[in-house]
This record gives structure tokens, sequence and C-alpha cells, in this order.
């Protein structure tokens, strides 16, 4: 298992600034799923509808679900909104 | 304006400030004595949205990604426009009747200068990860709904 600390932002940031959840592998894929079960753990299910829309980056690269993470840290971003 | 983060290019200023934007001499920003049109657009915090009363807002930025975003974008539209354009956004908080974002572009004529401002704004509600967290009279808070960035 590989634990990966995820930053949140936007609606996520009611989960605090980041959360920590573990792999078995490093895909966004695997991470996107992690977070899925732990919104639900924590009582926040209703986010997981915002999660369906948003997007995993590395440092300054967006990430798809089939890409690979190469370090232990990722951020969440949910739809933009600026403006 | 005292900018926390700042990207410079060629004919455009980009940049992320905290608070409220100061708009005061944006337009020294673009002037070119070639250039005959300045064109100017504040986003101002409203008292209201969807039918809710609102007070403020508080933008939620990831620095790092939202620069990248905005040279980008500004890159884009001096390419596609002869303009030189200033593009500032806030982060942290917002009342109503201040400026949330200013943009201001300069060209030899309007119609450059006011078509890449139009565009701006559009792309980068878009385009650039931010994010709004209105708050009411009242203190109720709440994330406005966006763009998803999302490509799969």
């Amino acid at each position: 298992m590989t634990s990966i600390t995820v930053h949140c932002l936007g609606a996520f940031r009611a989960l605090g600034d980041s959360l920590v959840v573990d792999v078995d592998d490093v895909s966004v894929a695997s991470i996107r799923a992690a977070v899925s079960s732990s919104l639900v753990a924590r009582g926040r299910a209703d986010l997981n509808t915002v999660l369906t829309r948003s997007v995993f980056a590395e440092g300054d690269e967006l990430l798809k679900d089939h890409a690979t993470v190469s370090g232990s840290e990722v951020s969440l971003l949910p739809p933009v909104a600026g403006g | 304006m005292d900018l926390f983060a700042r990207n410079d290019g060629e004919h455009y200023v980009c940049g992320l400030i905290d608070g409220p934007c100061q708009i005061e001499g944006l337009d020294r920003w673009v002037q070119d004595p070639a250039h005959g049109a300045i064109a100017q657009f504040s986003g101002v915090v409203r008292n209201h949205n969807e039918g809710l009363s609102a007070a403020a807002v508080d933008y939620d930025v990831h620095p790092e990604l939202a620069l990248k975003a905005l040279g980008e974008l500004c890159q884009e539209l001096c390419t596609n426009y002869p303009v030189k354009l200033v593009m500032i956004h806030s982060r942290g908080l917002v009342r109503v009747g201040e400026a949330s974002v200013v943009i201001a572009a300069s060209s030899a004529h309007r119609k450059d200068s006011l078509g890449a401002v139009s565009e701006a704004i559009d792309q980068l509600k878009i385009r650039v990860p931010i994010w709004k967290k209105e708050i009411g009279p009242d203190d109720e808070q709440r994330w406005l709904d966006g763009h998803s960035l999302r490509k799969d």
C-alpha cells in the first residue's frame, strides 16, 4: 500500500486542507476510488457528485485517470468558478 | 498592486493578489504609444446570486496551476489579438462592490482590445483553478458550482 496526501481545494475544503488515502497502485483512478470511499466514511457522500466532475493534479500538471503519480502528493480540483 | 504571484510575458502580465483588486492605474500597465484603444473589465462581487443575498465571496486558488493557466490564456490571447494585456485575480475575501478580477488590453484599434478582454473573462471562468465560496449576510456559506477541468 502507498499513502497519498490529497490536497483539498474548493468544496473539498470541508474535509480539511488535505486527507491521506492508501492505494494499492498509484494510478489516478485508484486515488479517485480511495477518495470516494473516504468521503463515504466521513459522512460526505454528497461530495461524490463533485468528485466525479473533479480532476487531480500533481505539481502544475492536470492528470487523467489512467495516469500514475510519481510522488506522494496530489491536488484535488473541483469544477472551477473564477471571476 | 502587490501581486503574490506573477507571470510576465512579452506582451502580457498576469497575476494573483490577496484581497480585492485595486483597479486604479491599470491602464498604465498596457499603455503603448502605438495603441489607440484601451479596454478594461472589472468583475465586481454583487449582493445577490441565484436568488440569494450575498455579502462577500471568499476565493480559493491553486496558485501554481492558476498562474500557469492565466499565463497560457494570456499567451493565446496575445497570439490571437495584437494586444498588450494584463489580467489580475483575487484570492481570499472580496466584499460586495469590490473587484475580484481586473483585465485590461490595449491595441492599435478598439476591436482587438474589446475582443481580447471579452474572451479573457469568458475563458478565465472555465479554465483557471479558482473557486468561489459565497458568504451570505448572516455568514451562511456555500461553494458555487463551476466548470469541470476533467478531460476523461
